[in-house]
């Protein structure tokens, strides 16, 4: 099941890929990915090439794939492991959303960060009080390790 | 325990439900024996209100059958939808009534229950969709959907329902899983059921038996080991009010906090002292009060041996143990090597520093935990060893005595009765002691706490001493008993000895309950009202008669049901008032007056003359000479 679901998706993925973001098997294995997101323009991230690898587990899709980024993002709801802090890749995870819906969601999530449900919470207080560093460093980041 | 304890049944009294303990139920001591039969009294005291009822698991699905099919009726809905509003309101029906037509549509919308569109035409069945999930197409026929017209298909719908099964009751609240889903349609149950393996449906149905007890704030689940009985609380309970349960297999706790039974004291005091009982914290007192930390690196250093002349282990340093103060600077004129006349001089001045005195403070704390913790702990031992000669007797020996004696085991009921008795008040006498470590903490400084403790103390001295001489009874008396039998088995059984034990054991049984609910019902009123009560206590027994100390030995060794009487009542209300109404009450606690020419116990509590000899009753003061 696991398999030929994820087949299905890499084949909708390569027929109509989504903007700004690409993804597909890392090797081999069908149940290891690699994607890109490209930082969203409206965003400090902007110009950014962010790499995000994910898992599929076993019982996928009724079970979340484990999606982490690979560069790291100065962002309140990524922390230094690159690991996400969203909904819809815990218990807000639906068997009908796809890897290419999650990848929209982390666009948007890095657009519009969510510091009301901070994974770093020094990150989420810089952004609410002093916007403007916030975007600096974030901005810093993504030249230092998102681009070239 | 006796076996009516488990059951509810109402009786006639219209006091507060809420004032019968379930200790009490347990504490009654059924007398079906003529020569004790206050037979009136006995109705009193062994008819007890349980403000809880034991649910077995038949009785449980009744019961929940019943509560579903009330709200199905009422509210027009088919079952499913009846346990869903159910589940939301945590089972109670009056406000799912209420919440369900204020606001109808409100309600549906926060379930997930969705209209159901007018049946799809036969084409549409024949029609294929893709299926969301598998992103296969399949004809709609072989697909299926919440009442939302999502479909899946039906090995999606499986995968979907089997990760939902293994994550627990939540389960029971599934919606569709369609992104697009913007009213989160709810999955029928039937749907679960149509797909769910043999295993997941009984796992279904166990969830959702297990909402009725687990989301309803008047269950909750017995707490015995393999007991799948569930208790049903039958009053209004505050939030935190602890209720003592004693299931049918013999299990005992509190329903609020799920603890072991522990009335009289509260929820709190027993969740702070289990705390205590386990936490570093006492470590950390055993560490202040047993060390003192190095003057130069402030590691704890454990004096264990030796003069005063101390190494530190760890950083080298040498100092002197009394005053902390370098060793270089100890020599002859401090007084020798091994002592410091520095500290002596100091302490004289007062120079004592503030660490040496918290480090007393917290040796006279710790000194002061022990006390309480070992008191604690020896009754908690006793009572476990307790139920095990309890089962013992009521297992090996009730048969043997009663083949020897040659009598029906019910006769020997008494010995059951009064091993019961053992082992509540073990329970009770041992959170006694962490209700006294909290509410005297400043009776080294507070006038009025002392003597609140004093009379604390009295109380529990009382009641501990009854209690260790009926334990002494029921476990060398009647093991002397039961050898001696033994040894004559063929004829020759002392009857009359053991009908004086048969005497004793029961009177010793009805005492210590009366201590016992003395000092329950002080502590749970607490002390504060204490020296109004007292004074008119001293008030009442100096009534006409004096027959007061007469009295409560009477009723102590004719045993009988009158002292146990007093357990299913809590009628001590203030005595300031003595009308003959409130003299009434106050008789009512015991079940009967006693006659003061003839001695006679009479049950009828309004009359104003003996039922025997038609003397007429004295005052309220002889009256109450059998208060205890």
């Amino acid at each position: 099941m696991a398999s030929k679901r994820i087949q299905k998706e890499l084949q909708d993925l390569q027929k109509d890929p989504p903007t700004s973001c690409s993804a597909g098997p890392a090797g081999d294995d069908l149940f290891h990915w690699q994607a890109t997101i490209m930082g969203p323009s409206d965003s400090p991230y902007a110009g950014g090439v962010f790499f995000v690898n994910i898992m599929f587990p076993p019982d996928y899709p009724f079970k979340p794939p484990k999606v982490t980024f690979q560069t790291k993002v100065y962002h309140p709801n990524v922390n230094s492991q690159g690991s996400i802090c969203l909904d819809i890749l815990k218990d807000q995870w639906s068997p009908a959303l796809t890897i290419s819906k999650v990848l929209l969601s982390i666009c948007s999530l890095l657009t519009d960060p969510n510091p009301d449900d901070p994974l770093v919470p020094e990150i989420a207080h810089i952004y609410k009080t002093d916007r403007r560093r916030y975007e600096e460093t974030a901005r810093e980041w993504t030249r230092k390790y998102a681009m070239g | 325990m006796s076996d009516d304890s488990e059951e509810f049944r109402s009786g006639s009294e219209d006091e507060e439900m809420s004032d019968y303990g379930a200790s009490d139920a347990d504490m009654d001591v059924e007398d079906d024996d003529d020569d004790y039969g206050f037979a009136g009294a006995e109705e009193v005291s062994t008819v007890p209100k349980v403000p809880y009822k034991v649910l077995p698991k038949e009785d449980l699905n009744k019961q929940r059958e019943k509560a579903l099919r009330e709200v199905m009726d009422v509210l027009g809905i088919d079952e499913d939808t009846a346990m869903r509003v159910l589940r939301k309101y945590k089972w109670d029906s009056s406000r799912v009534q209420e919440e369900w037509f204020s606001k109808y549509d409100q309600v549906r919308e926060s379930l997930g229950l969705v209209d159901e569109p007018g049946p799809s035409g036969r084409a549409a069945c024949e029609a294929e969709e893709r299926c969301f999930i598998c992103f296969d197409s399949f004809p709609v026929r072989d697909m299926r959907s919440a009442a939302c017209r999502h479909y899946f298909c039906k090995d999606c719908w499986r995968g979907y329902i089997t990760q939902a099964l293994s994550s627990g009751p939540a389960c029971l609240d599934l919606r569709c899983p369609s992104t697009e889903c913007k009213q989160k349609a709810c999955v029928p149950c039937a749907l679960v059921m149509e797909l769910a393996s043999g295993e997941e449906q009984s796992k279904y149905s166990t969830y959702m038996v297990r909402s009725f007890v687990e989301d309803n704030s008047s269950m909750c689940w017995c707490t015995g080991k393999n007991c799948e009985n569930a208790i049903q609380c039958l009053v209004d309970r505050g939030p935190d009010e602890a209720m003592d349960v004693i299931c049918s297999c013999s299990a005992t706790f509190c329903f609020n906090c799920k603890e072991e039974a522990h009335r009289p004291v509260s929820c709190k005091t027993v969740k702070t002292w289990l705390t205590k009982n386990s936490a570093e914290s006492e470590n950390m007192n055993w560490i202040l009060a047993n060390t003192k930390p190095c003057p130069k690196c402030s590691r704890p250093i454990e004096k264990n041996q030796g003069c005063m002349h101390m190494t530190c282990s760890q950083c080298r340093f040498e100092f002197c143990w009394l005053c902390q103060g370098d060793w270089k600077e100890h020599g002859e004129r401090t007084g020798g090597f091994y002592a410091c006349n520095r500290f002596e001089t100091a302490k004289k001045k007062g120079e004592y520093d503030d660490e040496s005195r918290r480090r007393e403070n917290a040796k006279a704390s710790l000194e002061r935990y022990m006390h309480y913790f070992e008191r604690f702990d020896a009754h908690s031992k006793a009572r476990e060893k307790a139920r095990l000669d309890a089962s013992k007797v009521s297992k090996d020996w009730l048969e043997q005595l009663a083949d020897i004696t040659k009598t029906p085991t019910s006769q020997l009921k008494f010995i059951n009765e009064a091993w019961n008795q053992i082992v509540e008040c073990r329970r009770m006498l041992k959170w006694t002691y962490a209700y006294g470590y909290y509410a005297f903490e400043d009776a080294d400084r507070n006038s009025e706490v002392a003597r609140h403790k004093g009379f604390f103390e009295f109380l529990q001295g009382d009641a501990e001493r009854s209690l260790e001489r009926l334990h002494e009874a029921a476990e060398k008396d009647l093991g002397a008993h039961v050898t001696k039998a033994r040894n004559q088995a063929d004829g020759g059984f002392d009857a009359d000895a053991f009908q004086t034990f048969r005497k004793n054991l029961i009177g010793l049984t009805d005492v210590t309950a009366g201590f016992f609910d003395k000092l329950v019902k002080q502590l749970e009123k607490g002390f504060s009202s204490m020296e109004a009560d007292y004074a008119g206590q001293v008030d009442d027994g100096a009534g006409p008669s004096g027959v007061n100390e007469g009295g409560e030995q009477a009723a102590g060794a004719a045993g009988g049901p009158a002292a146990t009487g007093t357990t299913g009542h809590k009628g001590r209300r203030s005595k300031k008032a003595r009308g003959v109404d409130e003299d009434v009450v106050l008789l009512g606690e015991q079940g009967f007056w006693t006659c003061n020419k003839c001695t006679y116990n009479n049950q009828d509590l309004t009359a104003r003359r003996c039922e025997v000899c038609n003397e007429a009753r004295a005052g309220p003061g002889g009256g109450a000479g059998n208060r205890r």
